[in-house]
């Protein structure tokens, strides 16, 4: 086995196409060194300076209770990751932050004044409304993957075995006592092993240039998530070695073969992603503009009955609390409270149609490459959602904060919401909890196990698809 | 002896197997995208009519001065049903942008009326042009690889050869019958394109349209040609199929898919915005120091007794300053919106003094607004526009490149496109300005004040936009077309050349 295996390795390392492979991989991962040189430093960078200015402007509001309960903790932003040149993760499209914000001033009258409670916010803007480059596909790991190797796996494979049997040396082959299991192992093992040396020199410039640059930090957990997602990457060419090899085998002429295979694979992994994509996020619909804006309408309207009465009710510092002061308490803390709510029901449908998506364009190993990629490098979506449960949590810690720090204060009536219900003391602004966003390690590896089991399983169909055909290939 | 040929090789290209494949994977393609583009064009109509409705009842409702106007006024682009060949800017950039006196709308200024779920643009849209960019350029190449190379292996050609029969009228007939089976699928995409057009029956195509389908259509035969010359090229080169087969991939994927996203994403990466924004943002607050200089100095010398911003009249509305800035896109604006909802008779002889301050600032604010734009365009081109245009220019180096922005134009959903829109808005702005210099609404009492009744809007001119005619879409798609001709030229004579002067 290991003889067929070195023959078939040399006759690969002298082909055209194993120069063509070295070129345009080293190409493609030089290019994206260069491009993400010094990217991960501005990143982080910028990321300390909004930071330090949410923080500040906390630290300006911590002068009294009420002022933090009234605005909230501010912009949360979201922690650049080292990885991005793995996986861009389509950074322009995906919002950085989340807001802890209030409304401002709900009504002045004379005698009192009142501001809404703050609640959490979702920026649904979209960066991209006056870019004008082109679209196309980034140049990150994820894409170098999942389209150059993949194209590279069936150059290499899509005349592996018809074109022996043109020329008949398959047949000498197999009349020596080796069975067609082992001919055909060592013919993937041999492709796999010349697919592999130029992309791992290919990585190894890449990260060499990125680290001896100082642009990413490659700790034990980089190395780790840099390992697995190589590792990722030889079962992902591993797919299309057993599919080159499967149609290889089926079809008598290598022309032919080709031609199949090309098909196949640009609609596979160019087109189809794309197109399931927008299908299926049609089928759907989440909440429009429109009716998140009725939602929010029909909310202040049960709100208006419900408290008809209210603007009358004059709230008072006394102690304990007037039954004035509970109620706007109560409105207040209703209104942040369902208002939230809607918020995040708008931000879960929104979430639930990507993820949707998402799971259909997995037919598509094109498609679980990325994303598993993209979870490992700790960017893209998967990393957004994590984000966003982070902020919630977080929410909530700032919330219980509130009602703790007020609940210390003897001299508030402990009707959090209008002015005269709360604490006015200064807070001590370390004992403020912050928003540390973090990127978590259990969670990449976890989110990216589906998509791991899932080229594993169309590897094994796809090898033992080629397996059954090549015993029954005629030589 | 020519149209045996012809037949021969027609047969030949169209009994194939890979070109069954090709057909049945384009068509299924064209036909499951068309469908989701359709649906899509259809809810970004929808979006679109209900934000004109909205933002006219909006206006109707708020504006009830003449200069309570400020910021009602927002005009919709209504999307362009050739996205749905070529996409482009047509869904990306935004669609909704506001039109005053108090400032000069650009590109930079412009909103979305459909913030559908902005993450659904993680998914890349496939749009018709995509799919004959990359399938038939790919089956171009199938079928050149093997025209010469193949027969010479075959020993076929030797025997055609044999024949009273010229060596150009060999390979006119193999590019002929080739090309005729490369138009075939198109012909057919776009047939079942629309038929789908008809059968959903929300798009209505307009005479210019059709022009402009057949435009693409016509770059798409262009576009195609190249890559089978390419292939025919290679194969006239090289001594064996399996080498024409390898190369023909090699530049193939190189073309039509890495170097495209590799300029992209290189002037991306390492364009470096100039400096000239913050030197234009200075100059832009200079002019509106400027501005409010004259006013001041207006101020000080009207006779109006002390400094009150109300002009002795008691105030019984709203009054505000708004100062609008952006350093990235460079938007300043500075609007005065005042509101007296009723004027008490004693301060009667006041109000001459506020129509002439409003006299005097309005027009002023109009030249600010201006000068701002003309500093602002100038910049904005050189940062933004010119970045794109490098990239596209360093695209252009791939035919695929050019097929793409020539469609582009032609459906119009290029940046000329859009940037006509916005043209269109500038001069929609224009006559709002000449009609309240006609109404002599700055210097009314309706300016400020809604004591003697609201403005009546029914003569307020309407904005309409049409398209540019097809001539602008073919002044704009004429040089990547023109390119694409020459490469072909180029393609034919070298092919042409080699194969004259070769042995079989």
């Amino acid at each position: 086995m290991w003889h067929i295996t070195k023959r078939e390795l040399y006759d690969h390392l002298n082909s055209l196409r194993f120069a063509f492979t070295t070129v345009l991989l080293v190409g493609l991962m030089i290019v994206n060194a260069i491009g993400y040189l010094g990217e991960h430093t501005a990143q982080s960078t910028a990321y300390q300076k909004k930071v330090s200015a949410s923080l500040d402007k906390m630290r300006s509001k911590a002068d009294s209770l009420y002022n933090l309960l009234t605005e909230g903790p501010g912009t949360l932003y979201k922690k650049p990751c080292p990885l991005s040149f793995c996986a861009n993760g389509g950074e322009t499209f995906i919002p950085e932050s989340a807001d802890g914000v209030g409304e401002g001033i709900f009504m002045t009258s004379s005698r009192f004044s009142i501001s809404t409670t703050w609640r959490m916010k979702y920026p649904q803007s979209n960066p991209s409304l006056w870019d004008l480059m082109p679209d196309y596909t980034n140049v990150d790991w994820g894409d170098i993957i999942s389209i150059a190797l993949s194209l590279v796996a069936i150059l290499f494979t899509f005349d592996v075995i018809s074109s022996e049997q043109e020329r008949g040396t398959l047949r000498l082959t197999l009349s020596n006592s080796i069975s067609r299991g082992t001919v055909l192992v060592s013919k993937f093992l041999a492709a796999l092993i010349t697919i592999s040396i130029p992309f791992l020199i290919a990585a190894l410039i890449n990260l060499f240039l990125l680290y001896t640059s100082g642009s990413v930090p490659l700790g034990a957990s980089e190395c780790g998530r840099l390992g697995v997602i190589v590792l990722i990457a030889f079962v992902y060419v591993s797919i299309f070695l057993g599919l080159g090899l499967l149609i290889s085998s089926r079809v008598s002429s290598s022309s032919i073969s080709l031609t199949i295979l090309l098909l196949i694979w640009v609609v596979w992994v160019v087109l189809l992603p794309s197109t399931i994509g927008a299908l299926t996020s049609g089928l759907q619909p989440t909440m429009t503009p429109n009716e998140l804006a009725a939602r929010q309408q029909s909310l202040a309207s049960r709100f208006f009955e419900q408290y008809d009465e209210l603007w009358r009710k004059i709230p008072s510092r006394e102690i304990p609390a007037t039954e004035e002061t509970l109620l706007w308490s109560k409105y207040l803390t209703e209104d942040a409270r369902d208002n939230e709510k809607l918020n995040e029901e708008h931000l879960e449908a929104q979430i639930a149609q990507v993820q949707f998506a998402r799971s259909i364009t997995r037919i598509s190993p094109a498609s679980s490459v990325r994303y598993a990629i993209e979870s490992l490098a700790g960017t893209g979506f998967t990393r957004h959602v994590q984000f966003l449960a982070y902020v919630r949590r977080y929410a909530g810690e700032f919330r219980t904060f509130l009602t703790e720090t007020d609940r210390a204060d003897r001299e508030s009536p402990h009707a959090l919401g209008p002015k005269e219900g709360t604490s006015q003391k200064p807070v001590r602004f370390e004992s403020i909890p912050k928003f540390a966003d973090r990127i978590s390690f259990g969670g990449a590896y976890n989110a990216a196990a589906t998509d791991i089991l899932l080229l594993l399983l169309f590897f094994v169909v796809l090898f033992a698809g080629a397996f059954l055909s090549f015993f029954r290939v005629d030589v | 002896m020519f149209l045996t040929l012809i037949r021969r090789e027609l047969l030949a290209n169209l009994m194939t197997f890979r070109f069954l494949v090709a057909m049945v994977v384009t068509l299924s393609l064209v036909v499951a995208n068309t469908v989701v583009l359709i649906d899509d064009y259809e809810r970004r109509l929808i979006s679109y009519d209900t934000a004109v409705k909205q933002h006219h009842q909006k206006f109707l409702k708020r504006a009830r001065t003449y200069s309570e106007v400020e910021g009602e006024i927002r005009i919709d682009r209504p999307p362009n049903p050739l996205s749905i060949f070529n996409a482009g800017l047509d869904r990306r950039l935004g669609n909704s942008i506001t039109a005053s006196h108090t400032f000069v709308p650009t590109l930079w200024d412009t909103k979305s009326h459909s913030a559908d779920n902005p993450f659904l643009n993680l998914f890349s849209s496939v749009d018709l042009v995509l799919i004959f960019q990359v399938i038939l350029s790919l089956l171009a190449l199938l079928f050149a690889h093997d025209a010469i190379a193949g027969e010479r292996e075959a020993g076929t050609l030797r025997l055609t050869m044999a024949n009273p029969v010229s060596r150009p009228i060999i390979l006119l007939a193999k590019y002929i019958s080739a090309m005729a089976c490369l138009i075939l699928p198109v012909v057919m995409s776009l047939l079942l394109a629309l038929i789908l057009f008809s059968v959903s029956g929300s798009i209505s195509l307009s005479g210019d349209d059709w022009l402009r389908i057949s435009g693409i259509l016509f770059t798409s035969i262009i576009y195609l040609s190249v890559f089978y010359l390419i292939g025919l090229l290679i194969s006239v080169v090289t001594r064996r199929t399996a080498t024409a087969l390898m190369l023909s991939m090699v530049i193939w994927s190189t073309l039509v898919l890495i170097y495209p996203s590799l300029s992209v994403f290189t002037v991306n990466r390492l364009w470096q915005t100039p400096s000239q924004l913050e030197a234009a943002y200075r100059e832009i607050e200079q002019i509106w120091e400027a501005f409010e200089r004259e006013q001041t100095d207006f101020l000080r010398n009207d006779r109006v007794e002390g400094e009150d911003p109300n002009f002795n009249v008691p105030p019984s509305g709203s009054y505000g300053v708004y100062q609008t800035s952006d350093p990235t896109t460079l938007k300043y604006a500075k609007v005065e919106t005042r509101l007296w909802t009723r004027i008490d008779p004693d301060s009667e002889p006041q109000i001459p003094h506020v129509k002439a301050y409003f006299q005097f600032s309005e027009p002023r604010r109009i030249r600010a607004a201006e000068r701002t734009w003309q500093v602002r365009q100038k910049t904005l081109d050189r940062v933004y526009v010119r970045k794109a245009n490098m990239a596209k220019n360093l695209m252009r180096l791939s035919p695929a490149a050019m097929y793409d922005f020539a469609t582009e134009a032609w459906a119009g959903t290029d940046f000329y496109g859009i940037e006509d829109f916005i043209i269109t808005v500038q001069q929609y702005r224009q006559t709002i300005i000449d009609y309240f210099y006609d109404k002599e609404a700055f210097s009314s009492r309706k300016w400020f004040s809604i004591d003697q009744g609201t403005v009546d809007w029914s003569d307020l001119p309407q904005f309409s936009y049409h398209r540019a005619d097809v001539s602008t879409n073919v002044k704009h798609a004429s040089g990547d077309i023109a390119c694409l001709f020459l490469i072909n030229v180029v393609l034919f004579m070298m092919t042409f050349l080699i194969f004259v002067r070769q042995e079989v």
